[in-house]
């Protein structure tokens, strides 16, 4: 049966559109450990069509991995484990190509070179893996994001390990219109005046859009305030009067009454916000490093520093407008004036990033039209996170230490939780063999010893070791699915390269059903 | 204890939580391995609705030791399925989503003991009855409506004498984001209780439909509303025929050029129509997990359960906050108080009813109205209809008076509501500068 994509992937290009899909489908993914979690990770990616995924893992199957796994076949048990599960997830989707590497994590480590890891986008650990540290330094300087995943018993939680993440599309859920009610450009002002209110019969006053109706009455309110905008909570209420005044009955004009609704539209300034301005001390400061391999994102950044200071310090608009009650012709008429607009910042855009290529002598032609259009719409919303190649930070062992303090009686701890998962991990690394209840005291003193350097561990961290070991299962499948779920979801925003992923700790505790991140 | 051995999936993998009391049981004294052990293997558990969600529930059920399972969906595999609905294969496109699902987890799983029992129809087939067998219930579902019926039965089957309440786990997503929720009939909110949780269904007045279109979608709402009633007058569209979203998405089109106005493609034009929501696999394996490990930590006592009410957020870093929804006193399903309502003076019956049944906590498609003293407006059956039906056109505070109680009721909720009327505003309509423009 032929499928054609448009109609299998629909639900999810509802959400990431065609150029996610299309950065979704170059992606190569990587699994080391091919756990119940790792499958349930791969499969939420296989189901959506990534390109590749490759799994490393030199076991072969037991009853307990096909005891939690469901991409394992009874027929399977003690066959090759990589080898089983890149074959039954690769029934999800004709369209991924699997790959699996029957060898131990360590091998690959020692006798291929670094750029063995090239191939992937993202790498991604589930539970523990031998010389963590070595892999993570190599994906490090390779600026290969790294997930870690842990699921022991009720827990899970997530590490990313990245040294930069810049977002474009982020989906910013806030939905901010940049209106420009406060700086009218000459077209939008020559549309404005072009519409006298007293002049229009009833009908036509009740549909003029609520942007004409902003802008006159900021004008009017600049003259009576020397030329200043509302300010205060007090300026802004009374600024809603001007709003109603120029209303014939404010109780039965849609358009006023939405108007005077959706106000903060129209005490919207217009500027650059700090997030982008500290993105722009950052190419300042970076100034001399920019050459021929300096991410596109950085190039357009440094482009629309030039940009901004050229033109009265505004951002280029993204030229968009949310639907206002209104007449067709006056909307289509606002809607071509935002456009134009839109599209002359973002031919000017594209010649400073032209003359910041050349200037590190790169051509023209890696530009696409598409990534400037995307670049100009968001400029306002950017994400940029750096991050840390560190597991835990002294700052992040004070915060336990002061949570345990401030709740002395709660007996739950979801730091903890995170703290007793690398203790356990550490445990495996030191004797070799996952610890169980009768290692408590044990488990204690490595966490004492090795990552709280004090000797004395808070009792909710000690109850929650007590629970981890208790119920020490790697392959409890609920909290597996979930995690695997939560994992994958990462990957698929760091693939698509939208929406906004965790920066950079997450950890779930599946007893109370809470979940709390860090950034470590 | 012993961990069953003889096939070849055991249970290893959850053994260690059901054989060791962690420090957080609640019931450390009377918690038993054993009988947590035999409690996954004798609940009965009912899984409503075989989709994104029901696919990972039915799996996640499978894996974590429950053997009697039984699945209800009325629906078939679409081709849009196959991105996270992965028991189902190309092959598979148009069978019974119950039924090809519990064959595929019975042949994977391979356990003889596993009983997994498809009904390939509507949850209100069944009779009562059916739903006393079950001693979870975990939901997996896409419709209000079908939530809200599995709610309201739930609810009914609880005879506080017999200590009989069943619980039920229900799961729900869109998109990047989603919640999972433990119900304990008649303890804890009910889904009824949250119905003004749901975001408002985005709606376009008639007159921009009709005379100042301005987006792509007012379009579709127009071809949809407006013009497929006139030129298949008693046909109800379908948005499963390819023929007629061809039809609609042409009409939109035209409409669209006729105003300049850009941006109708099929793609839009089926989402307005189907009302489609975005979703994704990753999501529904999250929600789907959660409820599972609830059901599981419900039948077995080995940890607390949710209380009562998780959301997840995925698309601006990751998100969960989880708390206590409180009952409402005025809930129609578990509640025992009259909700007050609030009517205008020049509302006529048929315009109470136009008001009331779109309201976020109500949300009615076909009431019928009575009070303790008469029928207001009754649907069914047709005799009484067209008895009640010159009531429509009269003031409603000439049929009840202030402080009277309405009960409403629809065929498609086993609910009645009670409302308690107030009266305000003049007795003749105020005029509308909006309903002139019309």
């Amino acid at each position: 049966m032929l499928i054609d994509k448009e109609s299998r992937y629909d639900r999810q290009l509802r959400l990431w559109a065609s150029t996610g899909q299309t950065n979704l489908e170059n992606s190569h993914i990587c699994l080391i450990n091919a756990t119940p979690t790792g499958s349930e990770i791969l499969k939420n990616l296989v189901l959506p069509g990534i390109g590749e995924f490759t799994i490393i893992d030199n076991r072969r199957v037991t009853p307990q991995d096909l005891s939690g796994n469901f991409f394992l076949k009874r027929q399977d048990l003690n066959q090759v484990l990589a080898d089983a599960v890149k074959a039954n997830l690769s029934e999800l989707n004709s369209e991924v190509c699997g790959h699996s590497i029957n060898r131990s994590i360590i091998s690959i480590l020692s006798e291929e070179s670094h750029q063995f890891w090239d191939q992937f986008n993202v790498v991604i650990v589930s539970d523990y893996v031998p010389q963590l540290e070595l892999l993570k330094e190599i994906l490090w300087n390779k600026k290969t994001p790294l997930l870690i995943v842990n699921t022991i018993g009720f827990y899970g939680s997530l590490n990313i390990i990245a040294n930069e993440i810049t977002v474009i599309e982020t989906h910013d859920p806030s939905r901010l219109y940049d209106l420009r009610i406060d700086k009218p450009w000459p077209e939008l002002q020559a549309f404005v005046n072009s519409i006298d209110l007293d002049s229009l019969d009833d009908t036509d006053h009740a549909h003029v859009p609520y942007i004409v109706i902003y802008i006159k009455a900021l004008q009017t309110w600049k003259v009576d305030h020397n030329g200043s905008v509302p300010q205060n909570y007090h300026e802004k209420k009374l600024f809603r009067s001007y709003i109603e005044q120029l209303s014939r009955n404010i109780n039965l004009e849609a358009n006023f009454i939405e108007a005077s609704n959706s106000i903060h539209r129209a005490l919207q300034t217009t500027g650059i916000p700090i997030s982008i301005q500290k993105l722009f001390e950052k190419v300042t400061a970076a100034n001399e490093s920019f050459d021929a391999s300096t991410p596109i994102f950085w190039i357009f950044i440094k482009a629309l520093k030039r940009f901004v200071e050229k033109n009265d310090n505004q951002l280029p608009l993204p030229g968009t407008l949310p639907d206002m009650a209104s007449d067709t012709t006056s909307y289509l008429c606002l809607q071509t004036i935002y456009r134009e607009k839109a599209w002359k910042d973002q031919e000017l855009f594209t010649r400073e990033v032209i003359k910041v290529l050349e200037e590190v002598g790169r051509s023209k032609e890696e530009l696409n039209r598409d990534s400037i259009t995307s670049f100009c719409k968001n400029s306002q919303m950017l994400y940029v996170t750096s991050g840390s190649k560190k597991l835990y930070s002294s700052s992040l062992i004070q915060e336990l230490l002061n949570s345990s303090n401030d709740a002395e009686n709660d007996p739950y701890n979801t730091l903890g939780i995170y703290f007793a998962i690398l203790t356990y991990n550490l445990f495996i690394e030191k004797c070799n063999r996952s610890p169980t209840l009768k290692d408590l005291d044990l488990l204690e003193i490595l966490f004492a010893d090795n990552i709280l350097n004090r000797s004395s561990v808070p009792s909710s961290v000690i109850t929650t070791f007590r629970e981890l070991l208790s119920h020490n299962t790697r392959h409890y499948h609920n909290i597996n699915s979930l995690m695997g779920g939560i994992a994958s979801q990462e990957v698929l925003k760091l693939a698509t390269a939208q929406y906004t992923p965790l920066d950079n700790l997450f950890v779930f505790d599946g007893i109370r059903s809470v979940s709390e991140k860090w950034k470590i | 204890m012993s961990v069953a051995t003889h096939s070849a999936r055991d249970i290893s993998s959850i053994e260690s939580i059901l054989r060791n009391i962690g420090p957080y049981n609640e019931v450390p004294d009377e918690y038993n391995a054993d009988e947590a052990a035999e409690a996954l293997r004798t609940t009965t558990v009912l899984v409503i609705g075989a989709g994104g969600l029901g696919c990972e529930i039915l799996k996640n059920l499978a894996l974590t030791g429950f053997k009697k399972i039984h699945v209800i969906d009325m629906d078939t595999i679409d081709v849009s399925n196959l991105n996270r609905q992965f028991l189902f294969r190309p092959k598979d496109v148009g069978h019974s989503k119950a039924e090809v699902a519990a064959r595929f987890i019975q042949e994977r799983i391979g356990d003889e003991e596993l009983k997994i029992t498809p009904y390939f129809g509507k949850i209100q087939d069944k009779p009562l009855e059916y739903y006393r067998q079950f001693g979870v219930i975990v939901c997996g579902l896409d419709s209000i409506e079908a939530r809200r019926w599995i709610n309201a039965t739930v609810v009914s089957l609880v005879d506080s004498e017999l200590n009989n309440l069943i619980p039920m786990v229900d799961g729900g997503t869109e998109g990047f984001r989603g919640q999972s929720r433990v119900i304990l009939p008649t303890l804890t909110s009910c889904y009824e209780c949250t119905l003004d949780l749901l975001s408002p269904k985005t709606t376009y007045p008639v007159c921009t439909i009709a005379n100042t279109p301005r987006l792509p979608e007012h379009c579709i709402e127009f071809a949809s509303v407006i013009e497929w009633p006139k030129h298949f007058p008693g046909r109800k569209f379908d948005a499963d025929d390819p023929e007629s979203v061809q039809w609609m998405y042409e009409t939109a089109l035209a409409r669209a050029k006729l105003f300049n106005i850009q941006g109708v493609t099929k793609q839009l034009t089926l989402g307005v129509v189907k009302n489609i929501i975005p979703a994704i696999a990753s999501t529904n394996a999250i929600i789907a997990a959660s409820c599972c490990n609830e059901a599981f930590k419900i039948v077995t006592n080995t940890n607390p359960i949710l209380n009562n009410y998780m959301m997840y957020a995925g698309d601006e870093s990751i998100f969960t906050y989880t708390y206590a929804h409180s009952r409402r006193p005025n809930c129609p399903v578990c509640g025992n108080m009259s909700k007050k309502v609030i009517a205008k003076n020049w509302w006529t019956l048929d315009r109470f009813i136009e008001e009331i049944s779109g309201k976020q906590e109500i949300q009615m498609s076909s009431p019928s109205l009575t009070t303790a003293e008469k029928s207001l407006y009754l649907r069914n059956p047709p005799n009484l209809e067209q008895a009640t039906r010159p009531n429509l056109a009269k003031k409603f505070n000439t049929l009840v008076r202030a402080g009277d109680e309405v009960v409403i009721t629809d065929p498609n909720l086993p609910i009645s509501l009670r409302l308690t009327v107030e009266f305000t505003g003049p007795e003749v309509e105020p005029d509308d500068v909006n309903s002139s423009l019309m």
